[in-house]
């Protein structure tokens, strides 16, 4: 937008501030118009991602393979793939016809060169580049053939190929490549080509015609951002917006709302959970054991919570792998409400209750901590802990709430400079959670507490490693049952995110990693009366 | 030296602490940039050290803040940590919209509060006077959240005259006519958000300078002579009332560039104000620095200006009586 524009807006502003005006046209009933909060950190597809440009990335540019709606992998760029026995080569066959959006062939050598800009630190690609940790070298010994070494073993080595494909002849030719050409005007093979950005409002793309699955039915995607759920939610009702993912207090709102009657509504599980880190370094008399650390949650009535304050869009949960993933083990459940439980394994870890209505003490200590928690983000923290203070406090424990604000917490949990903190937290689809379990995991990873047992250690190293499915399968419910005796973190609550949308916006599907990432996505989105797909 | 170059120095000095002083608060701040967030995956170690290496993170404290204030001498404000990319690419990007909706706002204010003020400045204590106090100060009590909701409910929902956010629709079709009705239309609800709050002080600001000029030296000669009640607020009681006027408009000229977080959030204004907030919370200090460099700047040159201007306008301020 030009400055000249916005200051004769402002002076005609001034003339005539009390000038009334048409209502905004009627906008084809071919786009879709969607809302993210906040704007993508880069549109360069694979530099400096945060979840907003993964979002785009993944409508712009196709990878190898994508998150199909369970969260397993379905073949996209690559129509298949080889595993040498020993696991340590991967060979990927290209599918014939798939174009850059410029129409030129995508061939091996763009996968190569996605990688070696992936490794680039200038590239700043923090959430690919890790994935990528284990590849030692790559061969293209014809233009539909990737020939991938690795430096050992990894079950989960296809997660990293779902990374959106750069187009060489493109993207080689800035210098700066977060500021170049191409980071202002991306080009992909995926359903959607890049059209326009206006910083702080929208993104928008529209439909590539020669999309190797053929062309998506919407003709324009327009990404909304909007920093305020609430004036999203608003223009949502309105009829400016055609579909979006709402907080639970608006959709509370929703559900009594006669301008929201008409909408389409649907609630999905993500792979996002809320969890508490128990510090056992030894810096506590506390969470070294596991009892007191079960006893905690034996105290938590989750399934009335989860009922009650949050209207039913919670379940309790089993541990860190979530009922959506098919590696995880069903007869594991969430430790129920027990108070007397509770009681009895404080007891038994030495911790006794003086009086009737008195905090525990052991070696004269109390049983009184501190939890951290995440200042100002979500109210919903505050609820959990509220209702947690009050449920351990009938068991003899004093809970402290101290709140911080988002990286000074995040500094004190990497520092272990912590009791408790509960924080929320995404998993990936892939088993692996080496980073929050293994002990190598406390400085650098996500295992805050220091847990630390060698058992767990043999069981996350055993499943990088197994590359049969079903012997997998069975490392990782060997694993969780060792998790759930454990309980090093503990998991209380997997939230369901509700979404809500035009009713003529036909084929709207979820997957455990939103609405967006993975297949078929918007790519099958079509508005009521057009075909599915062109 | 004379009086003017003295308080350029002085400006120039004040600049450099204020940014020395936000520098070393933001570095006491824990948590850095180095992009821990909760979706980030574990970062190899040396990938990570080539990160913080790239933006001087471990650098003691004084060089990196010497390094930074050279690199302002030589015109280059940095980059941003966040988004990596030059710190001048975001503040073109953000500036307009801050300058169009804040400076159609103080406008605003300026053509309201102006005539408001002169009218209870006419006859003191008058039941004019005192509704226009009534009535701005009731204003200046409105939470601007909740004024915002209010007419983003009255006006863009309920009668649908407005658009309810955003400061251009999403088509960029049409002549640059009615790209700026559009434009236009955006500011509205922002724009009357910012303005109604400063109503009360502008124009009690204006009323008392006019009033006390009036009871001054200038004003009773003037009476004297048979200038009407009117034409001696508006002529000779502003003439008077220069330098307490110029004062005015040096605190106001600043919150151009000043952000207004609520506005901004609510009406999802692209402005300077959510850029602050982003960026303190993310630490990104290249992007906070230069907005301290920025809002100190025009701080101190309107007051400056206002200063330089009044001692033009008043000999006793010249001369130091």
């Amino acid at each position: 937008m030009s400055r000249g524009r916005i200051f004769g807006a402002a002076a005609l502003a001034l003339a005539a501030l009390t000038l009334g005006c048409a209502g905004p046209a009627a906008h084809p009933r071919t786009d879709a118009r969607v809302v993210i909060y906040a704007e993508p950190s880069s549109l360069s597809l694979v530099g400096n991602p945060d979840n907003n440009s993964a979002q785009i990335a993944s409508m712009i540019s196709d990878g190898l393979v994508a998150y199909d709606a369970r969260g397993n992998f379905a073949p996209m760029v690559a129509a298949s793939w080889d595993v040498a026995p020993d696991a340590l080569t991967i060979t990927f066959h290209l599918r014939d016809g798939v174009r850059w959006q410029d129409g030129t062939p995508v061939t091996s050598r763009d996968v190569a060169f996605t990688l070696s800009k992936v490794r680039d630190p200038a590239v700043q690609s923090r959430s690919w580049v890790s994935l990528f940790a284990d590849v030692t070298g790559l061969e293209t010994p014809d233009d539909r053939t990737l020939i991938v070494h690795y430096s050992k073993p990894y079950a989960d080595a296809l997660d990293a190929w779902r990374v959106p494909l750069l187009p060489e002849h493109l993207a080689s030719k800035d210098s700066d490549f977060l500021n170049g050409a191409f980071a202002h005007h991306p080009v992909g093979c995926g359903p959607f080509r890049f059209v326009s950005h206006e910083p702080g409002q929208n993104v928008i793309l529209e439909a590539f015609d020669g999309y190797w699955q053929g062309r998506p039915s919407i003709d324009r995607l327009v990404v909304r951002i909007v920093t305020s759920d609430r004036t999203g939610y608003e223009s949502l009702l309105l009829g400016d917006v055609d579909l979006m993912a709402v907080p639970s207090d608006l959709w509370r709102e929703s559900l009594s709302s006669h301008r929201a009657v008409r909408l389409a509504r649907f609630v999905y599980y993500r792979l996002m959970l809320w969890k508490i880190d128990w510090n056992q370094d030894g810096s506590n008399p506390f969470f070294t054991d596991p009892r007191v650390r079960r006893a905690l949650i034996f105290a938590l009535d989750r399934k009335r919570f989860a009922a009650t304050v949050v209207n039913g869009l919670a379940r309790p949960a089993a541990g860190s792998y979530l009922p959506e993933s098919a590696w995880t083990d069903p007869s594991i459940a969430p430790i129920p409400f027990d108070a007397a439980e509770a009681g009895r394994l404080l007891d038994e870890a030495g911790w006794h209750l003086p009086a009737p209505g008195s905090v525990r003490v052991k070696d004269g200590k109390p049983l009184a901590f501190t939890m951290l928690l995440v200042a100002g983000s979500q109210e919903i923290a505050d609820r959990i802990a509220a209702w947690m203070q009050e449920s351990v406090r009938a068991v003899g424990v004093d809970m402290r709430i101290e709140k911080l604000e988002w990286r000074a917490f995040q500094e004190r949990r990497k520092t272990h400079r912590f009791e408790a903190a509960m924080a929320s937290n995404v998993v990936d689809p892939t088993p692996d959670q080496f980073d929050l379990y293994h002990s190598s995991a406390r400085n650098g990873g996500f295992n805050y507490g220091g847990f630390s047992d060698p058992e767990t250690d043999r069981l996350l190293e055993a499943g990088r490693m197994t590359i049969d499915p079903a012997a997998r399968r069975a490392v990782y419910w060997k694993l969780q049952a060792r998790l759930h005796e454990l309980e090093p973190m503990s998991v209380l609550f997997q939230f369901s995110q509700p979404v809500l949308h035009d009713p003529d916006l036909l084929g709207v599907t979820a997957s455990p990693v939103g609405l967006f990432s993975f297949t078929p996505g918007p790519r099958a989105w079509h508005w009521a009366g057009a075909t599915p797909s062109r | 030296m004379t009086a003017a170059a003295r308080r350029l120095v002085t400006a120039a000095v004040t600049l450099v602490l204020v940014t020395l002083i936000v520098f070393a608060l933001l570095v006491a701040l824990p948590g850095d940039a180095s992009g821990d967030d909760e979706t980030a995956r574990r970062l190899p170690d040396e990938y990570r050290a080539a990160l913080r290496a790239q933006y001087h993170l471990d650098d003691p404290l004084a060089i990196r803040y010497a390094r930074w204030i050279g690199d302002v001498a030589r015109g280059d404000i940095g980059a941003s940590l966040r988004e990596h990319r030059p710190v001048a690419a975001i503040l073109r990007e953000r500036l307009p919209a801050s300058l169009a909706l804040n400076g159609a706002a103080l406008a605003v204010v300026i053509m309201i509060a102006t005539p408001l003020g002169i009218g209870a400045a006419w006859k003191p204590g008058s039941s004019l006077d005192r509704a226009g106090l009534a009535a701005t100060t009731a204003l200046y009590a409105v939470p601007v959240f909740w004024m915002a909701l209010l007419l983003q409910w009255l006006f863009a929902v309920r009668l649908g005259w407005l658009p309810l956010f955003g400061i251009e629709g999403d088509e960029r079709a049409g002549g640059s006519l009615a790209r700026t009705a559009d434009i236009f239309r955006h500011l509205v609800l922002p724009v009357t958000c910012l303005s109604y709050g400063s109503l009360a002080y502008v124009s009690r600001f204006v009323r008392t300078a006019l009033v006390d000029a009036a009871a001054g030296d200038g004003g009773r000669p003037a009476r004297a002579r048979g200038a009407t009640a009117l034409r001696y607020v508006t002529v000779h009681g502003t003439r008077q009332a220069a330098v307490p006027l110029l004062t005015l408009a040096g605190f106001l000229i600043p919150r151009l560039v000043g952000g207004s977080l609520l506005v901004e959030e609510i009406f999802n204004v692209p402005g300077l104000g959510s850029l602050l907030f982003d960026s303190v919370l993310g630490r990104d200090v290249p992007v906070v620095l230069a907005l301290t460099l920025l809002s100190g700047t025009v701080t101190l040159a309107a007051i400056t200006g206002a200063d330089l201007l009044a001692a033009w306008a008043d000999p006793r301020v010249r001369h130091g009586r």
